[in-house]
Parts: C-alpha cells; structure tokens; sequence
C-alpha cells in the first residue's frame, strides 16, 4: 500500500526556502517567526524535499514551545514526515515525539489535548501510540466535549489498526459505556462510530436497546445508525425485519439529510413494493421541497435507478415526477422529462400530456431565455409520447402547429418532422392538419422548417381543393412575379453592396461540400448553412412572404424543393382535376415560377448565383412538366411515400430492436438463483445482493480498488530501457490507471563496483508530470533494486517519458550517465466508446477547431472491413447506423465517436471511396477541442491503417 | 457518507490547497483533483460533478473553486452543508480570495477544515464554534498557568500548601465526575421492554399447520401508564400475525403492507445477546446495594376465592469495596401486621427487634463483599399468608360458555389499586386448534375484558391460566433508610432496589 496523502499545499516554486534559514529561525525564539518557518518546512517536505536534519532541530527547539500554533503544526509535521526505515521499523528517534504528545495529551488546554487526540488518529505506528493509551483513557472522561469527542475518535482509530485490539482490549467495553451516558451529540455518534466499527454486535445491541428513542437522537447519530443497518443487512439478510421499524420511524425525521438516506436505505434494504413506494414517495416529497438544483438533480438520479428497478410502482408517482419540471434548470427539466417518457402507460398518458401541454403554453408567454430550448424539449417529449400511443396526437398536434413560425428554428423543426410523422401515421388527421398547416404556412420563417413544411404539402394534399389551395398557398407566399425586374437593377446596386458587406468566406463556403448528417457529401447554400446555427430569425417583411424573402436571400435549396413540391401537386391535379384546360393554367404557371427562379439564379442581383444541384433539380422539374410519363408519375406520387413510410418503418423497427436488447439483458442467468415466492414467501432477499456496495464505493473512491490485471498481461508491458551490455541495466513496466502511470523500474548494477548515488532521472513531454522528485540509492555490485515513479497525467495525449539514470562509481570522480529509451505512453488507454446524438457530434464538429486529416492508405480491400479495423484499432463507437452502411455501393462515410478519461471529445469521420482498380481512397478527418488528441489520433490512426498484418 | 477530501483550487486548476480525510495515496488525490477542470461544464445551474467513481461538490468563491470530494454514495444534503459552512469560514481566514491569499492562510484552513470534518464525517458546528476551537483560548490553561506563576513566586512552604490543595481539588473533581458517570446506567433498558398492549398469538406458524400445539392467547403487557385507547371489537387477522391497538396507525398500515408483501418483520425486536448484557448493565455501580425482594405464590380457584396465597421476601445485600463491610443497615418496614420477620443467624436479633437496625453480631466483623453472585448476602427475610381475597393484586374471572358449535370465552380481568403492575401477561391454554381463535371483543387499562371465540371445547381446557408480572412496591412496605458506618466518617453511597414478582400465580 502506497503512502496515504493527508495535505497538500500550494508550492510556490519561485521563492525556495532554504533549508539553513528555516533552521535557524526554528532555533531562535521569536514565535513568528518559527511558525512561518514550521510552515516553510512542512512545504518543503511536501514537495519531496526530505530534510532529514531538521528533525533534530525541531525537537530541540520546537516541541518545548508553548506556542498553540506552533503546536498544532508540529503534529502536521508529526503527520507527513516518514516514521519507518525502508523495513518497515519505526525509526529509533521517533521516542523523542513521545514524552511531548504525552504532555500534550495531560495539557490543561482542552483544544491542545483534542487536536493531539486528533492526530493520533492519523498516526499509524503502534511502537509510538502504544506509551500514550492511558493518556488517551484519561481523556474519555474529560468534562470538555471537545476532548471526549475526540479521544472517541482516537480510540476507534488506535483498536483498528492491526493488533490494535490487543493494545485497547476493553475498548468496545469502555465506549459502549460513555455511549450510555454522553450527552454531547458529536461525541455520541462518534461513539456509536467506534462501536459500530469495532465490535458490530455491541452496536447492535445499543441499537436494538433504544429502539424507541431513535427518533428523538441527534442527526449525526441516526445517520450512522442507517449505515450500521445497511451493513448489518447486507451481510445478514435475515436480520433485516428487525430494522425496518426503525427505518419508518426515522422518515419522519426532521432532518432532509435523514429522509434521503432513510429512503435510500430502504430501497437497499427491501424491494417490496411497500418499501419502495415510500422510498419513491420521500424523494419525491425533497424533489419539491428542496431548492437545490444539486439536490433535485441527484434526487432524480435516484429516482431514475428506482423507475429501471422497480419500473410498475414509479408509474404511479409519474405524476408527482412531472411536477419537477417546474424548477427553470434545464438539466433537472432533462432529466425530468427523460424518466417521465419511460413511465407513461395507457393509464397515465393523457394526463402526461395535458400537464407537457400546460407547460408548453407556459413558455409562451414567459419571456426566459431559455424557454426556446425548454420548449424544444417539451415537443420532442409529446413526440415521443404521440409515437408510443398514436391516440393523443390528435390533442397536441394543432396546438404544437403554432410553433411552426416559432423563432427558435429547432423547437421549430422539430414540429415539422412530428407533423411529418403523424400525418402518415395518423390517417384520421390528415385533413385537418392540411387544413391548418396551409393557413399558418405564411408563418414559417426558417428554410429548413419551409422545406419541410413543403413536402407535407405536396405529399398529403389529396383532394382537389386541397391541392389547389396547396398550389395557391406557395403562390402567394412567392408574391409577385418576376422576382427580379429591370426596375429592381436600379435598386441593385445598394443591394448588391449590403450583400457584398457579407464575409467573402459565405461565398467560398457556399461552394464548398458541406458533410450531411449520414457523413456524405452534398452542396449547400450558404443560407441553409447558417439555420445550423440557431436561433435564426430570417429577415423580410411578412408582406413579401416567406418563400420570397427566402429566395432573394440566394437559398435556391428551398427554391428547388418548390419546384419539385409545385411539380408533385401539378402531377397530382392532373388525377383529380376532371377539366384538362384547368391543369394546363396550372402547371403553365409552376413552369412560370420555375423558370423565373432560375433567372433569380443566374441574374447578377445576388452576390452568388443558383448552384449546379439546385438548378439540375429546378431544370428536371421543368423538363418533368413538360412531357409527363406514368413511369415518371409513380416515382413523384408513390415511391416518395413509399421510402418515407420505410424509413418510419425503420426507425420503429429500431426502437422495438434496442427495447428488445435492453429487455433481454435484465433476464437471469442460467445459473443465477431464483427465488420461488411460495417456497420462501420472503421477497427481495436474494443473496445476489450480497455485495458490500457501500465499501466497494469508498474503495473505489480512494482508488484502493484498482483490478490488478493477470501478471501475463503484465509482462507484456515490460519495456527495456537500457541495453545489456551498460553498466547498469533498467527496465520499466508501466501500469497506466485512469489519472496516472506508475513506473515500476528494475535497476541491475552489472559491474563489480558498488554504485553511488545512483539516480534514476525521469524527464516528461506532453501532459505529463512527475509527482515525486528522485531519490539518491547506492546499489551493491550484481545487486538489482526496485525503484517506482508515479507520474501524473491530466489530458489525453502521447506523451513521451524520457531520462537517464545518474551515478558515481568509488574510483571515478565524476557522474557517469546511461541514456534511457523512450517510453511512449499510448492513447488507447485514455479514451473509451461513447454515444451522441446526430445533431451534438455536428454542433461539436462545427465548433472544434483541430482537425488531423489522414490520408487513406491501406491493403485493405472492402469498404467495410476498412470501416471495422479503424473502430478496432481506435477504441471508438460508430455512431452512423449499421443499415446505412449497408449494401455494396463503392463508397462509405461514418463517424466515429469516443471520450477520453479526461472528459475530451474525439471526433472522426471517414468518408472512403472504393477505386477502379479495387484500392481504397479517401481521408480519415479527426477533430478535437484541443491539439493534443488530434495529433495522437492522427498518428495512431496513420499507424494502424495499413492493416493486413 | 464520507468526505475523502475537502480542497480549494484556482480556476485554472492549481491546487492550492487540499485536505484529505481518508487514506489515499498522493497520485490518486492530486489525479482526482487534476481532472475536476475539465469535467465541470460551462453555464451549468448546479454545481456538483459525478465520475464514475468520485463525487465533486464545488462552489466558486470568486476566482476559486471550494470543492468536496466524495464517495458517490455519499448524502448530498449533508455535503452541500458542510459546503455551506467551509465556504463561510474561507473568508474568515483568509484575508483576500485569490491565489495569494489562500496561500498565506494554507495552514489555517487545514486547521479549520478538521474542526468541520473529522475523519470523513460532518460535525455539527457553526462558524462561531471552529474559530473559538481554532483560536485555542482556554480559561483552565490561564488558570494552569496562573498557578504555576504562584508558585514560583511564594515560598517553598507555601507552594507545597498550594499543591497540596490542587491534589485535593483534583481528587475531588474526579470524584465528581465519576458519581456523575454512573447515576444514570442501567435505567434504558427496562424501559425498552414494556411494549403497548397487544394481543399476540405465540408461533404464527404453528396455527396454519394444525399441528395440535396446545397454543396460548397472551394479554400482553399493559402499560402502567394510561393511554388514550379505545376499546374495539376486531377479528384476528390473517396469517396469525396478532393485532396491536394504539400504535402509530400509519407505521402499523406499513409494516403490514409490508408483512403481506413477504417481508419478514420483526416488531419490538429484543437486543441478541441480551442474556450476557443485561448482567453488565444490571452490575451494580454503587458501593452498596440492597435488594428487597419479594415472590408471589397465589392460586386463585376459577369459580372465585382464595386457595392460596403466600408472600416471600428477602433482602440482600451487597458491597463492592471491603473497605466498606463495616456498617450497620437501617431499616424500615410498613407495619404490614401479616408479614413476619426472621434475620439471619449471624444478625443482631436485639438491635433489630428494639431499633430496627440490621447489623452483625460481631460489630468488629464486615459484612462479605465482592460481586460473586447476583444476590448478595442475605440480610432478612419475610413470610406473609392470608386469606384475604382483597390482598390479591389481579383477579381474573374465565367463563367459557358454549353455545351452538362455537364456544365464547370471556375472560375479565381487574387490577387492585395496591399496586402498580409492570410486564403483565396472562396466558391461556387453548385446546388444539386448526385456526387461530378469533377475537371478538377486547378493551380495558386496569381493568379490563376480552372475549374470543373458538370451535366447542371442553371448559377445563382452558385452565390453569397463569399470570405474570412484577412490581415496584412490597406487601412489606421495606425500605432501607440509612447506612450506618462503623467506624465513622461520611456514610457509604448506597442503591436500593424493591421487585414484587409473581413465582406462581394461577387460576386453576
């Protein structure tokens, strides 16, 4: 076990003290002045320096001084200071300190005895306590509280050490017998503490004794006295009906702090519904009645593990769940909103969605900043709902239409894809949502929103009426044609300057190939680029209308997807229309309005003219019109819905697979125990939930938990840092844990001298930093020693250790000095796979200012396999889904998603196309907020794709 | 519920200073607090961070961060806090909230941070109380130091007068603190073991079974005190599990909820090991004790009267210490014309038939001491017979009556008002039976009434009912009123304990 750490203080490394001043200033009799020296000395001794003569000095002249702060920095410097040789013994001059704590314990200030108290509990060398246990004794009974709380403590620490119980043989004894008389709150649980971690039955007993009183006991107490029942049940699970009583008695405790760990106790304790509920009902109660965002956030947590748990008794609390949402933090409305969609059932839905419809028309009038991205949240949450119980749509989707011209463009969107959705899902509702979509159309502000909005209408307008009203609806919203005469040149100019004050770099991007959600490539125009951007609110007079004012902005996207909306309703009035003459009228004046746009396109008005995409798909449109064919027909009238209600079908087909693989996770094992209710009529007993979680937490926590993998794994990290034939012969092998990498050195002396002062050196390129400084050994001819180095790490990045190993042989006067190898420490064991949605790895890719972009180069032939030996070899988690990598097209795009330790994002993207001559093309882009995992992603990509081997 | 480490560090990530209140090794602490930078999020409302291992609960003190480091198990109301708390005794220390400024107070704030945590665990204190324990003002070490100047300055003779007298006062304190220590023992437990009245069939199990138990239906317990009851008509309920009245209604709902769930519970769960324990808490703590107690043997016939009734006392005594054997016991008794006295041969027969006075014959001789054997040494004791049906402290009348294929008991019970019983039980046998009997009615406090009813039975089946219970007063009236020291000085602290208990009390 390493040396446990007990401060740290800031070292500033710019005014070093010397060793000779602190010494001196230690010896004189200012106290001032000896306090700062004290404190000077413990900042050396924690930055690694030794100093191992001021020992002396300090008992000399420190330890008779009366000082009280003099004093109680002594015991720091008791504390941190080494008080073993290398074997383990405690070192000779150590009895020194003894006579002095011992005085310090008999002192008549009460504060000295108990912060001396106190640091015995630190203190883990039984040769040095064991003169000072009738001192500590002495204390137990003290009539200051401070002291006796504190000689508890001692006491609890002393018994625990090993073959403490032999130095404090009566101890529970004597503790059990203070506990029945004390009277200060602290001292009393710290007794309960001992008893309960030294002599569990004696604690027990206590326990069950008072049974009525612990209701009535101080805070601090009963909160030991719920980690002594969860102890005591999870190593005895039959013994548990003795303490429930307790446990109810204590949830009406009037302390939160109880209630919370009571409820807690509880769901550990017991999995009857009963139990639960009132678990559920208590962290229900302090998600309303604390205002702490911390608190109401880890309250849902623990409401969110109950809901996977116990999912049937959290349906019931769902409603009072909900009521959360009305704290204004949008993680808590997050997390509120993602337990509640796991709960709704047929039962509760319309009550869940008449409370997300309230909230929705809460953030309409209530001017938060934040009410955008709430209210966004709120209609992906009624979505959701409006998928898994078809049947309230109809309720929410006209109020959610409203949101339609909505200026936060992504609450926006969101209500076009579920209107999308719900029209096809939901037959009944096509009408009135036709209806209603085409008198708010004017509405719409954003392109994106207009695009879609678009579809619907060419897709669902049936009847005749619908589609005329359909084609007359874009018409108005277009205006006035041309959109662009000879009067308006003379106003050109003015408009070219307010575009041309627009940075060049739009147009440029604009040209540009932008990557779509699916990794492949696709032309935009700058307009719709920047939608990505939200809130954006498109500029323009509502007059003009929107399509217009969308169009002279250059969005000639959203110009294409009218043509091929006007080509769609023109094709369908052709099926509905009985009178020829009136679909000729129509489809003329689509062509009329194809053709101005591009003219818009190709009129040196705009700054930047119709890109080749959209003018090939206005110019197809127009050719469509003009010689219709039922070919030509079923592809615009049917196919187009076909794919759409496949992709639905699709996502649904998802859904249900990833709610099957979770469902079958939670089965039992083949061999797992099963309780049969009837044999054993004790539910929730089951020995599988045996383990210490409590400790396991701490240990975790203290990092006492790390899983030494197999030795063979060991030794394949085994790097050799010198070669055979130097003098001294060293080799390294690194264990690397989450925040550091410790360095176990094996130094061999292969000559017939003894070496001095030898010194391994260790210098550190990247994030990396050496914890301790280097210490001095003198190694033995043929004599090997262990040497260890921990070296700290704080980013995920390669870094290089490098150094030397220093010494001085007895016939040479110089330092004689052996180079190490290099030893690079990889990313790989930093960054493990993680998941984020489409739209984060966008936001994250726009944003991310180092890109690493490698060339493909590889013998790998598939596409495919290229694919999975780049996952294989990065750690990292292919968010683009499998279907859409499907199939034998040539080419393949994906991204890659991973998450270092250190909480950094790695992004990348493949794109590869496959060539004639059956090679692999293309580039591996990676992306990261800071340079350091770009440049070791790159470099371990390039590396490892060669492949084959 | 532990604090691992409590630290400040700049916003960018320097630690500057970091107190850690569990063993944990330098690399995993300055690992963990190296990466709270860059897990905590911008623009964020709350203010803790969870790993997958750690808790960090932080607050910004303008360019600082103060931040815990916890288990994730950790409660996070009492850490928010303990939070609270730290984040105001920052200042107080240290003069300027920046870098520098926590840098020069780097010690101080170690030194407050432990009066707020120890060893992992919140303390209640408040900001007033750290900076009295951190500044370490002590009137007793002024005191200490006051009278050592003294004795520098006054003479050689004065100083030892001086010193003699702090001897003095210190034994005296100690005594003090020692009588004040052990008042109070022992007097937890009995309370614990009265329960509210209750009804309880003994061994659930065995009424499903039908195995033929001869089961019996105890009245458990009533409680000295009077309580708000009301009397109410009740079957038993399922599952044998008894029926309570007057308890916490919603805990009594829950636990049965709980009960009919599958959780086994255990209501008024008794101390395990209670048998070696109770003989440590009953030791006696004062240097003498006197035990006065008496044994109650009455049958009472089932059709009413008094077939026998005879009391039995004795009073014991017991000393810790030899040094107090030298004394004499004054007594005295109620003049209870029905009870006879016999002392011990070794007694002083005169001195007690003209004075009262329990001593031994042999004035220059102690009494035995030491703690072997619970009882002590028998001192007096007592007999009393009587006939008297109104000295009998409970009477109980059982008329089971058959009626149809049903037979009704109904069982009455009353109390005299001599004394005040404790731990009352009255078992009755019952026939063997494949279901619990079930009852009809049941009220009363001191007096009282139940009625069950169970299939036709034989009447003498349900007898001898047997009672149990004890007492704090004598039919004798015994008190010891004085312990008179032989050979002078201040009279020993003395205990006195007085049990009635029931040896055999039934209704045959």
């Amino acid at each position: 076990m390493e040396k446990s750490c007990t401060l740290l203080v800031h070292f500033d490394k710019g005014t070093p003290a010397i060793a000779t001043e602190i010494k001196e200033a230690l010896e004189g009799s200012d106290v001032s002045a000896k306090i700062d020296a004290m404190k000077k000395a413990i900042s050396l001794l924690l930055n690694g320096e030794t100093l191992p003569q001021l020992f002396i000095t300090i008992v000399r002249y420190v330890l008779p001084s009366e000082d009280h702060t003099v004093q109680k920095l002594l015991l720091l410097y008791l504390e941190i200071i080494d008080k073993k040789d290398q074997k383990g013994r405690v070192l000779p001059e150590m009895i020194l300190i003894c006579q002095n704590l011992r005085n310090n314990l008999q002192h008549p200030n009460e504060y000295i005895r108990g912060v001396t108290l106190r640091f015995l509990c630190r203190l883990n060398e039984t040769e040095i306590i064991e003169p000072l246990i009738p001192s500590v004794l002495q204390n137990l009974e003290h009539r200051h509280p401070f002291i006796r709380r504190n000689a508890i403590l001692a006491m609890m620490a002393i018994y625990k050490l090993p073959h403490g119980d032999q130095l404090l043989v009566d101890a529970p004894e004597m503790i059990e017998k203070v506990l029945s008389t004390e009277q200060d709150q602290s001292a009393k649980r710290n007794a309960f503490l001992m008893l309960f971690n030294c002599d569990q039955d004696r604690a027990i007993n206590y326990l069950l004794t008072n049974v009525d009183k612990v209701s009535e006991w101080g805070e601090l107490l009963q909160m030991v006295v719920l980690e002594l029942i969860r102890k005591v049940c999870r190593t005895n699970r039959g013994e548990k009906g003795k303490y429930i009583k307790i446990i109810i008695s204590l949830l009406n405790a009037p302390s939160n702090a109880v209630i919370y760990e009571c409820a807690g106790t509880l769901v550990s304790l017991s999995s009857a519904p009963t139990a639960i509920r009132a678990a559920a009902n208590t962290y229900c109660q302090l998600l309303l009645s604390q205002s702490d965002n911390n608190v109401k956030l880890i309250v849902l947590d623990r409401l969110n593990e109950l809901k996977s748990s116990h999912r049937e008794i959290m349906v019931d609390r769902i409603m009072d769940v909900l009521r959360a949402l009305s704290s204004p933090n949008l993680d808590i409305q997050r997390k509120t909103l993602d337990i509640v969609l796991e709960l709704i059932t047929p039962r509760n839905i319309n009550e869940v969605v008449l409370m997300l419809k309230k909230e929705v028309m809460k953030t309409q009038n209530g001017e938060l900043e934040k009410n955008g991205e709430y209210r966004q949240m709120l209609i992906q949450a009624i979505h959701s709902c409006a998928v898994k119980f078809p049947e309230v749509a109809s309720t929410v989707v006209h109020l959610l239409m409203d949101f339609l011209g909505d200026s936060n463009v992504a609450s926006a969107i969101d209500v076009a894809i579920f209107v999308r959705e719900i029209i096809e899902t939901n037959p009944k509702l096509r009408v009135s949502i036709i209806t209603r979509l085409l008198d708010t159309f004017y509405q719409i502000r954003a392109a994106r929103v207009c695009c879609c909005a678009l579809w619907i209408i060419g897709e669902y307008c049936l009847s005749l009426s619908e589609v005329e009203s359909g084609i007359a609806t874009i018409k108005q919203c277009l205006g006035e044609l041309p959109f662009y005469s000879i009067s308006e040149e003379g106003e050109a100019p003015t408009d070219a300057s307010k575009n041309s004050q627009q940075p060049s770099s739009v147009t440029v991007s604009s040209r540009r190939p932008a990557i779509l959600s699916d990794g492949t490539y696709a032309t935009q125009s700058a307009a719709s680029e920047t939608a990505f951007s939200p809130p954006t609110i498109v500029q323009g007079s509502l007059a003009a209308g929107n399509l217009r004012s969308l169009l002279l902005t250059g969005d000639f996207f959203l110009g294409a997807v009218v043509a091929c909306t006007l080509t769609k309703l023109v094709l369908r009035l052709e099926e509905v229309q009985p009178s020829r003459v009136e679909v000729n009228k129509v489809s003329t004046q689509a062509l009329l309005i194809m053709v101005s746009m591009i003219q818009l396109g190709q009129s040196p008005v705009l700054s930047h003219p119709i890109d080749c995409d959209s003018y090939d798909r206005i110019v197809l449109c127009v050719r469509l019109l003009c010689s219709t064919g039922d070919e030509v027909r079923k592809i615009w009238l049917q196919s187009c819905r076909q794919s759409f209600v496949k992709m639905l079908s699709e996502k649904q087909l998802r859904e249900t697979e990833e709610l099957k693989a979770k469902a079958q996770v939670s089965y039992a094992q083949p061999d797992d125990l099963i309780d049969f209710y009837h044999l054993k009529s004790r539910k929730g007993m089951s020995q599988l939930e045996l383990e210490d979680e409590v400790q396991d937490d701490l240990k975790r926590a203290t990092g006492e938990f790390i899983k030494d993998g197999d030795d063979a794994n060991k030794l394949n990290r085994v790097l050799q840092l010198t070669g055979f034939s130097d003098p001294v012969y060293a080799e390294a092998y690194v264990t690397v844990h989450h925040y550091d990498i410790v360095l176990d050195v094996t130094v061999i002396n292969r000559t017939t001298e003894t070496l001095q002062n030898l010194c391994l050196e260790l210098a550190t390129m990247g994030d990396l930093k050496l914890v301790e400084r280097p210490q001095n050994y003198t190694l033995a001819p043929e004599s090997s020693r262990q040497i260890k180095a921990n070296i700290k790490v704080s980013s995920t990045e390669t870094g290089v250790i490098f150094g030397n190993i220093v010494y001085e042989a007895s016939n040479v006067l110089e330092r004689t000095v052996v180079v190490l190898n290099d030893i690079h420490i990889d990313i790989m064991d930093y960054i493990s796979p993680a998941v984020c949605t489409d739209a984060a790895f966008r936001s994250m890719w726009a944003e991310f200012e180092w890109e690493n972009k490698v060339a493909v180069n590889t013998i790998i032939q598939s596409e495919k396999d290229f694919l999975d030996h780049i996952i294989k070899s990065t750690n990292m988690k292919c968010l683009t889904a499998p279907s859409a990598l499907d199939g034998d097209c040539g080419f393949l795009a994906a991204n890659l998603y991973a998450k270092s330790v250190f909480g950094e994002d790695a992004l990348v993207n493949v794109s590869i196309e496959k060539q004639l001559d059956g090679k692999l093309s293309g580039y591996i882009r990676i992306r990261s907020k800071t340079q350091g995992i770009a440049l070791s992603l790159g470099d371990k990509i390039t590396l490892k794709q060669k492949g084959g081997s | 519920m532990v604090v691992l480490a409590a630290s400040i560090m700049s916003k960018n990530g320097k630690v500057l200073v970091s107190r850690q209140f569990v063993d944990m090794s330098r690399i995993r602490i300055e690992g963990l607090l190296a990466a709270f930078p860059k897990l905590i999020g911008i623009g964020k409302q709350h203010t803790y961070v969870e790993t997958e291992n750690v808790r960090y609960v932080y607050q910004p003190i303008e360019a600082l961060y103060l931040l815990l480091v916890t288990n994730k198990q950790s409660n996070i109301l009492d850490d928010l806090e303990t939070l609270r708390l730290l984040s105001k005794l920052v200042p107080e220390y240290s003069m300027s909230l920046d870098e520098e400024g926590i840098c020069q107070t780097a010690f101080e704030l170690i030194f407050a941070f432990d009066e707020v945590i120890s060893l992992g665990h919140k303390e209640n204190v408040t900001v007033a109380q750290v900076k009295q324990y951190c500044e370490m003002e002590s009137h007793e070490e002024k005191l200490h130091k006051l009278l050592l100047q003294n004795k520098i300055d006054e003479t050689k003779r004065r100083m030892k007068e001086e010193a003699s007298k702090i001897d003095q006062m210190k034994i005296e304190k100690n005594r003090g603190n020692k009588g004040g220590f052990m008042s109070s023992m022992g007097s937890g437990r009995i309370e614990s073991s009265f329960s509210d009245m209750s009804i309880s069939s003994g061994g659930g199990g065995g009424f499903g079974s039908g195995s033929g138990f001869g089961l019996t239906t105890d009245i458990d317990s009533f409680a000295s005190k009077p309580k708000g009851r009301q009397p109410s008509s009740a079957t038993a309920p399922p599952k044998g599990l008894g029926m309570k009245l007057g308890k916490n209604q919603r805990a009594n709902q829950f636990l049965e909820s709980l009960k009919a769930e599958g959780e086994m519970i255990v209501e008024d769960a008794q101390p395990s090991k209670l048998s070696s324990h109770i003989a440590t808490a009953l030791q006696p703590t004062d240097p003498v004790t006197l035990t006065a107690e008496e044994k109650l043997n009455v049958t009472l016939k089932r059709d009413g009267g008094l077939s026998n009734f005879d009391v039995q006392g004795q009073l014991s005594l017991q000393i810790l210490n030899p040094e107090d054997g030298l004394i004499q016991v004054q007594i005295e008794t109620g003049g209870n014309p029905g009870v006879i006295f016999k002392t011990h041969p070794n007694m002083n027969k005169e001195l007690f038939a003209n004075e009262n006075i329990l001593g031994l014959r042999d004035p220059t001789r102690p009494f035995p001491t030491g703690q072997t054997g619970d009882a002590g040494v028998g001192l007096l004791k007592w007999r009393m017979q009587s006939a008297d049906e109104s000295m009998v402290p409970l009477t109980i009348n059982c008329w089971p009556s058959v009626s149809g294929n049903e037979t009704f008991v109904s069982i009455e019970y009353e109390a005299s008002s001599l004394f005040d019983l404790r731990n009352v039980m009255i078992s009755v046998p019952l026939p063997a039976l494949r279901e619990p009997p079930s009852v009809r009615q049941i009220d009363g406090e001191w007096s009282g009434a139940m009625e069950f009813v169970v299939p036709p039975a034989d009447s003498s089946s349900f007898f001898p009912i047997s009672v149990r219970f004890s007492a704090t007063s004598t039919y004798s009236e015994l008190k010891v009123v004085n312990i008179l020291p032989l050979k002078g000085g201040a009279p020993p602290k003395f205990s006195q304990r007085t049990q009635l208990v029931t040896e055999n009390y039934q209704v045959v």
